[in-house]
């Protein structure tokens, strides 16, 4: 036989080259390669695509003659176009919308997540100079396990680093001093509540929050504040607050130096107030010294562009992180202020994410969402292209290229996209209210902001262009003689299979959501009704003043006097979540380098009792004299098998430097969200006046009466305040605020995700059943029974079907296994949710053949095979 | 000059359609100049020179009838013009006339 050159070389020669020169080229190609190809063939192949290539040369480049497509184009065509285009629309209206409504319920999808995400990106960046601001993370060693903390020491001299410009400290926290309660003028027996910082004069002039009207340096003076515009109006309404004197937590005068603009929502930092630091010496009662042991928020501004990892050397230098803190093994991290939103989980010293992750995944989810859409569209179009078989085979006839015909459906997808386009940006924005209420913070951009219309233009055109091109290449490739002889078989076998295996995708796509969400909605349940060891029902926590923790006794027997009261304790700190642990715990025979976290909890002698902790060993507490509280403590069994105490009671121990013995010990307990491991817990009796949050524990039911009586009782001995009170259930729900927001918009996307999957669904099974009308009626005729046929339309499906869940069952495994992974705590792998999906996915999609073929079906055959 | 000037590659072409006269084309001009000048050139620049000698006149060219080496394709017959035959005559007069000129001295290589 003989050898021929490669075919594609050849081929793309013949594409290139100019036509009169073709066959001097090609034949001198040819000549040399049969000549190299008796000794070698492999070189001849070679030798000859590579004269190819060296053929490729401007002079033998075929040139496009553009006279040729002139009048492809003319207005007159163009309307046509459009006017078939619109009456197709109109022809099939209810197959039109479903086209419609799936493309719309995407892009609504994507351009909420749109929206969120750039929300989202824009935290933090509103300051200037954003690249060279940042903040100041702490790491704390204990035992080879990194703690890590978004303040650093207050008292931080970074006078030996030349890069840094200003060195600006915040004290930021959710309750006093940082809450605070502030009199309207001229009532002073109402109370707004305020939330604000406390920072060092650089806080005005380093970030961008602009002052509007008063001193531009409020915080230079000892006895200034600066006030939003939003306090301003709560209190002093329409009246200029500027040299006005009020008091600070009814004790402290100061001076209403400044307004500044509210702080916008995509800030970390977030006050309606902010005072300097001598006020919240004065608020703690303690002197510099002992003020310069607080870990506060601190930022850095350097005058050139340095990099996070330069400075962060440059922090850990013993001139700017002491002896003392090295000997903590402590150390500091510089990190770029607008990267702390979006990752700021650490684990082991290191990033290991944080919000971003929620991010990619909504970016993931989004993307999948508008594929899916997009993959209808096609699929329909695709579908109805045999529809409109004769009028592509008339326009060919009548003299359309193939441009002609691509351009036509193109033209058409672009219309389409753009109509839904403008439904979806409509519909976005009458649904921006309720996804901002499921996110709980509102999204400050809209959809015509910034540079959003030209990412939104771009993607437009992205997905016309990705919709348009196969439908277009599609039918344009009809060829008329068959079309118009009726040869045409519906759609060729090619088609078919790539219709199916967009279907394959889609389904997959829309199974994995839905087996993710139901992990993901699992888990959560899983939380929510976890045993944390203590009760968290029927408890509200109030938030005491000053006054009112120096009469406690009096208080608590106040409310006992009610039915409803079951008990009343004390504590520092929430169990819900304590916060920082404790490492300075010392028992017996502990080996010196050894640090250990253990959660120390302050607290009155009834609050065990309140919490439902149960005494395992020992006894509780007992309301004995106040001397001896602080030296009895009790602690739960992981701090037992942590300090490897076998009898534990009558053990003396040292919180720090103070000596305690153990009395009792009780329960383990979760003090932080699940996503931590459980930690070792010591629980210790201290005086009324240091602790900081009462725990009313009230029987089931009774609430409102329970609500009523402890207001008043509050109203009796605190007239002046306003109570500040939760229920612990909320506050539970809080803590896995951004898990329940994400599984609420998962949720949310689950159902469009399977709307438009099931639109798909309908679209094809419409279009089978449509296709085999005549293949129905002569089954029928032979008697075959409705179920029979049923099962025939069926069949097409089974297998997409099958094959998405072979694809989609791991992918969706792997995903929510890493994000189980995310939790100390989780449950095993719910496999009866991914056969749950299965079966209720095959469920609905014989429903919908069902409900799509039973027509067909019905219809009496001797009218679908009259007409042949 | 531009036109009329011939390059040292287009000369060495033109010289070798020359010679093969009748039967000058691609292939045939390429192996030609292999085995007398050892050169080796990759046909798409035989081509190209080809070409440009064909539009500045010095050659003219026909198609053959076609072979059956060449998978049945035809080939293009290069043919020397007049103002290729005196622009080829001009060259070589001009080296001889230059050759000339050289001193005897300068071209006397004995044992210093």
């Amino acid at each position: 036989m003989k050898e021929t050159p490669p075919k594609w070389a050849d081929r793309f020669l013949r594409w290139y080259c100019h036509p009169a020169l073709l066959e001097e080229i090609q034949g001198d190609a040819y000549e040399l390669f049969y000549r190299e190809s008796k000794e070698n063939k492999q070189v001849a192949k070679l030798k000859f695509i590579w004269n190819v290539l060296r053929f490729f040369r401007w002079k033998n480049i075929r040139r496009v003659n553009k006279t040729n497509y002139d009048n492809q184009f003319s207005t007159g065509m163009l309307k046509n176009i459009l006017i078939v285009s619109v009456r197709n629309f109109f022809r099939q209206p209810g197959h039109s919308l479903l086209n419609v409504f799936g493309l719309s319920a995407g892009f609504t999808c994507a351009l909420l997540i749109l929206l969120w995400v750039a929300h989202e990106y824009s935290f933090d960046r509103f300051h200037p100079e954003t690249d060279k601001l940042f903040k100041v993370l702490t790491h704390v060693e204990a035992n080879g396990s990194f703690q890590t903390y978004d303040v650093a020491s207050c008292a931080m001299d970074v006078s030996s680093v030349p890069e840094i410009e200003t060195l600006v400290s915040v004290s930021t926290g959710e309750r006093w001093p940082h809450e605070l309660c502030f009199r309207p003028e001229g009532k002073t027996n109402e109370c707004i509540y305020m939330h604000g910082v406390y920072a060092n004069e650089q806080l005005f002039s380093t970030f961008n929050f602009p002052i509007l009207e008063g001193d531009q340096n409020p915080l230079k003076q000892t006895a200034n504040i600066a006030i939003s515009e939003k306090m301003a109006q709560a209190l002093f309404g329409s009246v200029n607050p500027i040299g006005k004197i009020i008091k600070v937590d009814d004790r402290h005068e100061v001076l209403i130096a400044s307004v500044f603009k509210n702080i916008p929502s995509h800030s970390s930092l977030q006050f309606d107030f902010a005072l300097p630091y001598a006020i919240l010496k004065k608020e703690w009662g303690i002197n510099d010294e002992a003020f310069g042991q607080n870990f506060f928020n601190m930022y850095i501004k350097t005058n050139s562009v340095v990099t996070a990892e330069q400075l962060t050397e440059k922090l850990n230098d013993v001139r700017v992180l002491t002896e003392a803190y090295q000997a903590q093994k402590i150390s500091y991290q510089a990190y770029p202020i607008a990267d702390w939103h979006l990752k700021s989980k650490f684990e082991g010293g290191k990033n290991t994410g944080g919000r971003i992750e929620y991010i990619i995944l909504f970016i993931i989810i989004g993307g999948l969402v508008v594929v899916m859409a997009v993959i209808n569209f096609v699929n329909m179009s695709t579908a109805r292209a045999t529809l409109r078989a004769k009028e592509i085979g008339i326009r060919k006839v009548t003299g359309a290229v193939r441009g002609t015909i691509v351009a036509q459906f193109m033209g058409e997808s672009f219309l389409m996209v753009f109509f839904s386009f403008i439904v979806s940006v409509v519909l976005a924005q009458l649904t921006l209210p309720l996804f901002n209420s499921l996110l709980t913070e509102p999204i400050s951009l809209n959809l015509f902001s910034g540079t959003m219309p030209f990412y939104l233009t771009g993607f437009l055109f992205l997905v016309a262009l990705l919709a348009g091109i196969y439908p277009s290449l599609v039918m344009s490739s009809f060829q008329p003689i068959r079309i118009l002889k009726n040869q045409l078989s519906s759609g060729s076998s090619g088609s078919q299979s790539f219709r199916k295996s967009l279907l394959v995708v889609q389904l997959s796509v829309s199974i994995g959501i839905i087996i993710f969400s139901g992990v993901l909605y699992y888990q959560l349940n899983f939380i929510t009704h976890k045993n944390l060891g203590f009760d968290r029902c029927n408890m509200i926590r109030i938030e005491p003043t000053f006054g009112l923790l120096k009469k406690f006794e009096s208080f608590k027997h106040e409310l006992s006097k009610d039915g409803s009261i079951m008990s009343v304790g004390i504590s520092n700190s929430n169990p819900l979540n304590t916060g920082g642990g404790n490492t300075g715990v010392s028992w017996k025979g502990k080996s010196d380098n050894l640090r250990v976290s253990f959660k120390t909890i302050a607290c009155s002698y009834e609050f065990p009792s309140t919490l439902g902790l149960k005494v395992k060993e020992g006894r509780d507490f007992q309301s004995q004299s106040m001397d001896t509280i602080r030296t009895e403590v009790l602690v739960s069994e992981d701090a037992v098998k942590t300090m490897g105490l076998v009898n534990p009671i009558g053990e003396e121990i040292k919180i720090g430097d103070t000596p305690c013995v153990i009395i009792g010990v009780v329960n383990d307990f979760h003090t932080e969200s699940l996503h931590e491991a459980r930690l070792p817990v010591i629980l210790y009796r201290t005086s009324y006046e240091h602790l900081s949050a009462i725990y009313v524990k009230y029987r089931p039911g009774t609430t409102q009466q329970a609500m009523q009586t402890i207001s008043h009782v509050y109203k009796v001995f605190e007239p002046s305040f306003t109570m500040k009170y939760w229920f612990q259930d909320d506050t539970f729900d809080e803590l896995y605020k951004t898990e329940i927001i994400a599984s609420r918009l998962i949720l949310l996307f689950t159902v469009i995700a399977l709307i438009i999957a099931s639109i798909g669904i309908i679209g094809l099974a419409t279009f089978n059943a449509l296709r085999k009308t005549k293949e129905i009626g002569i089954r029928r005729v032979f008697g075959a029974s409705a179920a029979q046929v049923l099962s025939l339309l069926l069949t097409e499906f089974s297998r997409v079907l099958i094959m998405s869940m072979i694809i989609a069952s791991p992918i969706a495994w792997y995903a929510a296994n890493y994000w189980l992974e995310g939790f100390a705590y989780h449950t095993a792998m719910p496999w009866w949710i991914f056969a749950a999906t299965c079966v209720g996915v095959t469920a609905l999609i014989g429903f919908i053949v069902w409900l799509q073929g039973i027509k067909t079906i019905a219809t009496n055959p001797t009218k679908t095979l009259r007409s042949e | 000059m531009k036109g009329n000037y011939l390059g040292e590659l287009e000369e060495l072409i033109l010289l070798t359609v020359g010679i093969l006269y009748p039967e000058a084309y691609g292939v045939a001009v390429m192996d030609e100049v292999e085995k007398q000048a050892g050169r080796s050139l990759n046909i798409s620049a035989v081509h190209s020179v080809l070409t440009r000698l064909e539009e500045k006149g010095f050659l003219k060219s026909k198609m053959s009838d076609p072979t059956e080496e060449r998978g049945g394709r035809r080939k293009r017959i290069f043919l020397l013009t007049a103002a290729g035959k005196r622009a080829l005559e001009e060259a070589n007069e001009m080296r001889t006339q230059l050759f000339n000129q050289i001193p005897k001295v300068a071209l006397q290589f004995r044992l210093a």
